[in-house]
């Protein structure tokens, strides 16, 4: 154990799997074979209730002793394999699902210590008549309560019950039976993997081991250069021939599942996790059904490519658990399992993952193919962009990072008595892969889906009027990071056009004064409980002048929070001139611009009225007109490659054409895009 | 013109809101040759993905002849006053008189969260949208039934997943 200590180091192991690399570090997993792990292993064995295969099998290896370590070696892949990949066993690692539809579970715990825990059973039996007693107790009415199904994992006592006693089960929380308080909690995921860890108690530092072990082994699989996490022939791994490990965290199938949480607790954020790892290998497992590893998609949603060669799936059945999970994989190996050989097996797999290229090594979708399915009928077009002056541009870049640093200097220099603000949540929203979601806390609460809040004095008290109001509201928001708007621009989508008629703030103007309204689509980072969650947020601002430090005011506003979607969906489908820029000039980018107004013609013939005032035309737009004849005079492009020049540069002349200048330079331009010679 | 109270211009905005986001997203799927009709004759900015359309006519014509069958669904979406002095301006021209003017003469801010689903079937993907619409009295003093109170005078659509 010495040597395994020292590696320990300082026991902090947090983001020590990516650091570790593809490095082996030493083995010595046999240092376990120990007389203190043996002991460990048989006691534990007989207490997790898991039989005596794996006791007996356990004690032979040991028995047998070095002189027979193959044949040891032999049982323990036996056990190994039944314990870890059992098919036998179901998932007994609720994910956050109920093992029973019907049933609920709680852990109970504490009665170790009770005068009962000296009887034959443990003291199970008569905790079991204790906790139907008591809840009975509280009933007046109705079928007595009953423990309908319970087991026992290490300490803790799974008790399932019929979903109307849930309360009662609760009630008995800290009463006392023969003598020792007792802890009743709904049983949750995490309450199983604490179990499964605390299960492995037999001395201080156990918990720690196995979690050490754990990241050994995801340390020495893990890729980062090629993003590769290589979970292929576990059964091989030395690092799993270890007693003390093998009794305890993978009794059952649960050791993938902790192996997983292990996997998770070394990042810091879930994009960062998210980011580490493009693929994934599974071969030669000896799976026959995904059900022991299934938890591998809610760590790795969006894994590209999955190799589960050379394992005994038979059919789509044995997958079933992933008909709708890994949205993004290209890539999938089954050769070497008998589900390759059925006839619908392509067709299946085709249908269950929409972005599937190559299956068993054979491409069977081209990227073309896969980019006509995402093609949506409405072509995804950059940003319509158009500002004046700045003024939204300038807004959003102070917005931001005043909103994540320093809320309160924020308030007092956007929002006035007048400024109104709301927030939603879209509980349901469609996500990027299958990551999970962290509860929405102080956003419920303030949440004003007007969807799900249908009283007036709710939807009253959730919209927030008046700079004091919002500033309690942001305040009481969780502090939040959001992406550079220019380092990682490509995670934003930021529109604005102007709007009229908006309150003006003096009272002059009969028909109001003129604004902008702005529409803000992207993530940001929020530390919940010590975790940092990703969540997207689409937020609208209609700004106008005010008597702000300013002179711009916010004057409403609703922000809108979902869950991480991404930001895939934004990224222009056409790309073909916006890519020019990018090998001739760094500066700014000429790109198609949204729907050139019909008038403008691409050879030039200008439409009547085309850059004249007429009824129904905003000023805007005919400011915007008169520019793109402007710059069509003086480069000779047409009509349409002058908006684009245009708007692709947010309206500005002279970047506009100045990225004309650098574009003609380099010979980027095509003919067409020049007025043919009169 | 009496102002009215913060109850009523709540209880008028969010309405309005909840009256057109329950119409407007069926329509966009099922009753498509409906669509001119809630937009003002002269919006300023329409918007899908980026593309613009001229107007209300426009967004009917693409819906009608150019777009696959569609399924909205909206899972979220709340409203903000954004005039409650809206400058109406009649039919006519010129603006409605101060005197006829009323807790209606208000515009609004709307923003939806949801999803799209392109094509027949329950299978095809589900692609969330973000969409903002600002909506300003219908000046038309028509008082047929259906008559919207409301119209878009901006909207922007996005896929946003």
């Amino acid at each position: 154990m010495k040597s395994m200590k020292s590696r320990r180091g300082g026991g902090n192991d947090r983001g020590g799997i990516r650091k570790r690399g593809p490095t082996r570090t030493d083995r010595d997993g046999d240092m376990d074979m120990d007389a203190s792990g043996a002991r460990a292993k048989r006691n534990r064995a007989e207490k997790s209730g898991l039989g005596g295969r794996l006791a007996g099998a356990g004690a032979g290896g040991r028995a047998a002793g070095a002189s027979s370590r193959a044949h040891a070696r032999k049982k323990m892949d036996d056990v190994l394999e039944r314990a870890i990949y059992s098919l036998d066993e179901p998932t007994n690692f609720p994910r956050g699902k109920k093992p029973s539809s019907d049933l609920e579970p709680f852990s109970v715990r504490g009665w170790k210590s009770s005068k009962a825990a000296s009887n034959r059973d443990g003291g199970v039996e008569s905790l079991i008549a204790f906790l139907e007693r008591r809840m009975n107790s509280f009933m007046k009415s109705g079928p007595r309560a009953k423990i309908t199904k319970s087991r026992t994992e290490g300490d803790t006592l799974i008790a399932f019950v019929r979903p109307d006693l849930a309360g009662h089960m609760l009630r008995i929380n800290n009463n006392v039976f023969a003598g020792a308080h007792v802890t009743v909690e709904a049983y949750t995921a995490a309450t199983a993997l604490e179990n499964e860890l605390a299960a492995a108690d037999t001395g201080p530092n156990s918990t720690t081991d196995i979690k050490t072990r754990m990241t050994t082994i995801l340390g020495k699989r893990f890729f980062p250069a090629t993003k590769l996490l290589d979970l292929s022939k576990m059964l091989d791994d030395p690092d799993m021939d270890s007693v003390e490990f093998l009794n305890t965290a993978s009794t059952k199938s649960k050791f993938f599942p902790a192996l997983m949480k292990v996997w998770e607790m070394g990042f810091k954020t879930t994009a960062e996790r998210l980011e580490a790892v493009e693929s994934v290998s599974l071969a030669g497992n000896k799976l026959s059904n995904i059900n022991p590893v299934t938890t591998l998609a809610q760590s790795f949603p969006d894994i590209q490519y999955l190799d589960l060669s050379d394992n005994n799936l038979k059919n789509s059945q044995a997958m079933i658990g992933w008909r709708w999970k890994f949205r993004n994989l290209i890539f999938l190996d089954l050769t070497g399992n008998e589900i390759s050989s059925d006839p619908t097996f392509k067709d299946t797999m085709l249908k269950w993952y929409p972005k599937l290229q190559t299956l068993n090594n054979v491409q069977v979708r081209t990227p073309e193919e896969v980019a006509a399915q995402k093609k949506t009928p409405i072509p995804i077009l950059p940003p319509h962009f158009i500002d004046e002056s700045q003024v939204g541009e300038n807004f959003v870049r102070a917005f931001f990072p005043g909103y994540d640093n320093d809320r309160n200097s924020l308030v007092s220099s956007v929002y006035d008595d007048e400024s109104t603000f709301s927030l939603n949540v879209n509980t349901t929203a469609t996500r990027a892969g299958q990551t999970e979601t962290a509860g929405w806390g102080e956003y419920i609460r303030k949440s004003r889906n007007l969807d799900k809040i249908s009283h007036l004095s709710a939807r009253m008290s959730r919209s927030f009027k008046g700079v004091e109001k919002i500033r309690e509201v942001f305040n009481s928001l969780p502090p939040t990071r959001h992406p550079d708007l220019i380092a990682k621009a490509e995670q934003w989508l930021i529109e604005c056009h102007p709007v009229p008629h908006l309150p003006d703030p003096t009272g002059q103007s009969p028909t109001g004064v003129g604004g902008l309204s702005l529409m803000v689509h992207g993530q940001l980072e929020e530390s919940v409980g010590g975790k940092i969650e990703l969540r997207s947020f689409d937020r609208t601002f209609i700004i106008g002048p005010g008597n702000t430090p300013g002179g711009i005011r916010v004057i409403s506003e609703v922000f809108s929070l979902r869950a991480y979607g991404g930001h895939e969906a934004w990224s222009p489908e056409i790309q073909a001139l916006s890519q020019i820029p990018q090998v001739a000039v760094p500066g700014p980018v000429l790109t198609p611009s949204p729907a050139p107004p019909a008038a403008a013609a691409p050879g030039g013939n200008v439409a009547e009225g085309y850059g004249l005032p007429r009824p129904g035309k905003s000023d805007a737009q005919l400011q915007q007109e008169q520019m793109v004849i402007q710059m069509s005079e003086k480069s000779g492009m047409t009509f349409e490659y002058s908006e684009m020049a245009l708007a692709g540069n947010g309206w500005n002349v002279e970047l506009a054409w100045k990225n004309f200048e650098q574009l003609k330079a380099t010979n980027a331009l095509p003919p067409t895009a020049f007025l043919a010679p009169a | 013109m009496t102002a009215a109270s913060e109850d009523t211009l709540t209880k008028v905005s969010t309405e309005a809101a909840t009256e057109f986001v329950k119409t407007f997203y069926p329509a966009l799927g099922l009753n498509r040759g409906s669509l001119s009709s809630y937009y003002s004759l002269e919006p300023t900015t329409i918007l899908f993905n980026g593309n613009r359309v001229a107007d209300g006519a426009a967004v009917q014509e693409i819906f009608t002849n150019q777009m696959s069958p569609t399924y909205y669904e909206v899972q979220s979406y709340d409203c903000q006053i954004i005039n409650k002095a809206y400058p109406t301006v009649l039919p006519g021209g010129g603006l409605k008189p101060l005197s006829e003017r009323g807790v209606k003469d208000m515009s609004i801010l709307i923003i939806v969260s949801g999803f799209v689903r392109y094509g027949e079937g329950r299978d095809q993907p589900q692609r969330g949208f973000s969409e903002t619409f600002v909506l300003v009295p219908n000046p038309s003093a028509e008082r047929a039934r259906g008559r919207k109170d409301w119209l878009i005078e901006s909207q922007n659509f996005r896929l946003v997943v």
